[in-house]
């Protein structure tokens, strides 16, 4: 369905994305994309839904370059990133005329309307214009006009950003549903924890490279290899002591108030940390994760490709 | 769910379907305005002057006509008209949400502007039959009509491709319409036919005799067929559209409104 081969973009002096290659088979499911912001998730999505053309390499999707392509973009929706929407617009008759933009007509457009807003849930509401309409209200208006068509292909690039934890829900629901009737569902994000729950198949993305492909398992023993720094707060001294016995550990260093230690694995050290600290055999008052971000997640992974 | 691929005129009335209710917003009774304030004023104090017993000055629509409508309304017109086309889905960025939709994209700025166009072109209509009220030659109706509805249809596709063109369309625009328009009465004839002054002139009737002697650089007036200056300017306009659309075709346009190097 989607294919790269060393696809690479660049705007003007800066690139975006790296020469890039991996394939999405047929079929149905959700993949997801994962990566810090500016890691090039928005670029490579711009590519596939044919919005802008590669700077360099080959991009097909269904076979086809996408970049103004009618035959390819009949077949994908796209809810692109942020907040946007034209102004003082109705979002049902906006809806129509992202109808018949796709080509549907008469009867067919009509039930294709109904349908997307019974599907995101703003049947009622969405004879309202976008300027009275709540963010997550939006949102399921952007997602309506990505589904009316019935895409074979979704793209969604960062949807979950600015809802509540409920529409959230809502949306992985619908997401997953959409996946399990034939969808091949393409969704970016920079938090793991959202893609974790949507999918089990991601790509990682930083700084215009893809780091690594595989299933959640798999790039979570990837990053369980590298050392990541946890400050424990409390008598440094009794604390380091306590550091320096556990396998685990890589480096540490003392400070004031605190250790600071770097640790391999810490989801196996994390339980006994927790329960020293509650049977009273560490004095630990703090703990604080100094590098659990994606970000430095990256960083390491970036050093191994390096 | 199999879609056919809509054609151009699809897409064009689509667009122009889906954006008109654009029209009558904020921008859309600024562009009335800038028509029906002076026409009325003008009515206004015609009627006040009237009632006091003093006769109007026949010469006085013809002067709002050429020094008001058309060197400063028609302009301002397209420069408030054009951003609200496809250029304001470039600055909201919400063009992407169209350009991955198998429709033709050359055709939307055409879709886009089209319902500014006739708007616009109610209100000169509006404005120009307003100003036989104040005496308004009725011979020179037709050609007003006609002048001010092409003119405006040329204007509006220019600012609209300008608007594509240039990041800072509004202001070449700008320049274009109120420093080059002006120089047509010191143009030679051939950089006369250059200005829609000149086309509009041609079909609506000259104010060259209000040159006056002071004025050492004006040159000789020439004028066209009234059937060819429309035809150039709705020409003009058609072709401007048809670059328009073009640029937005080839342009590579991504979700942050800008251009890739691809």
């Amino acid at each position: 369905m989607i294919v790269l081969d060393r696809a690479s973009l660049r705007y003007g002096p800066i690139l975006g994305l790296s020469p890039t290659t991996f394939e999405l088979p047929d079929g149905g499911g959700i993949t997801g994309l994962l990566g810090p912001n500016g890691a090039g998730k928005s670029s490579l999505l711009q590519l596939l839904s044919g919005l802008l053309p590669p700077s360099g390499g080959d991009v097909r999707v269904f076979g086809q370059a996408p970049f103004r392509n009618p035959a390819v973009l009949a077949r994908l929706g796209l809810v692109p990133e942020g907040d946007r929407l034209p102004t003082g617009l109705r979002a049902d008759r906006w809806l129509r005329m992202m109808g018949e933009l796709s080509g549907l007509t008469g009867e067919a457009l009509n039930a294709a309307v109904a349908k997307a807003l019974e599907t995101v849930g703003m049947a009622d509401r969405a004879h309202l214009t976008f300027t009275r309409m709540s963010k997550g209200m939006r949102q399921r208006i952007r997602l309506a006009q990505a589904l009316m068509h019935g895409p074979e292909l979704l793209i969604l690039d960062e949807p979950f950003n600015g809802l509540d934890p409920e529409a959230r829900l809502t949306l992985m629901a619908l997401l997953r549903d959409l996946a399990e009737k034939g969808t091949r569902i393409l969704v970016s994000s920079h938090i793991l924890g959202e893609i974790a729950q949507l999918t089990d198949r991601i790509l990682l993305l930083f700084r215009g490279r893809l780091l690594a492909e595989g299933t959640v398992t798999e790039i979570r023993q990837l990053l369980d290899r590298h050392p990541v720094e946890l400050r424990l707060t409390g008598e440094a001294q009794v604390l380091a002591r306590w550091a320096v016995e556990q396998p685990e550990l890589a480096a540490m260093r003392m400070e004031e108030d605190a250790v600071v230690i770097s640790v391999r694995s810490p989801r196996d050290i994390l339980p006994r940390l927790q329960k020293a600290a509650a049977e009273g055999g560490i004095p630990l008052r703090a703990l604080d994760p100094l590098d659990l971000n994606l970000d430095a997640v990256f960083q390491y992974l970036t050093k191994d490709h390096a | 769910m199999s879609t056919a691929i809509p054609s151009p005129l699809a897409t064009i009335r689509a667009t122009a379907l889906g954006y008109a209710p654009r029209v009558l917003q904020g921008r859309g009774w600024v562009l009335a305005g800038l028509v029906a304030l002076p026409v009325g004023l003008s009515i206004v104090i015609f009627t006040v002057t009237r009632l006091q017993g003093v006769e109007g000055n026949p010469g006085e629509a013809l002067k709002i006509f050429h020094g008001v409508l058309v060197m400063m309304m028609l302009p301002i017109m397209a420069l408030v008209a054009a951003p609200a086309g496809i250029r304001e889905d470039l600055e909201q960025r919400t063009l992407a949400l169209m350009l991955v939709r198998p429709a033709p994209a050359w055709a939307m700025p055409l879709g886009k502007g089209l319902p500014w166009f006739f708007w616009g072109a109610a209100w000169l209509v509006i404005g120009t039959l307003g100003l036989q009220v104040i005496g308004g030659d009725p011979a020179l109706l037709p050609g007003r009509l006609v002048a001010l509805v092409s003119a405006w249809w040329g204007e509006l596709a220019l600012m609209t491709l300008v608007g594509l063109l240039f990041k800072r369309g509004t202001l070449w625009g700008a320049l274009y319409f109120f420093i080059w328009e002006p120089l047509v009465r010191v143009f030679p004839p051939f950089l006369q036919r250059l200005t829609f002054t000149h086309h509009i002139e041609s079909l609506a009737g000259s104010r060259a005799a209000e040159v006056r002697a002071n004025q050492m650089l004006a040159q000789e007036q020439v004028t066209t067929h009234p059937v060819l200056a429309c035809l150039a300017l709705l020409a003009f306009g058609a072709l401007c559209w048809a670059l328009a659309g073009w640029k937005l075709h080839r342009t590579p346009i991504g979700l942050a409104g800008s251009e890739a190097e691809g």
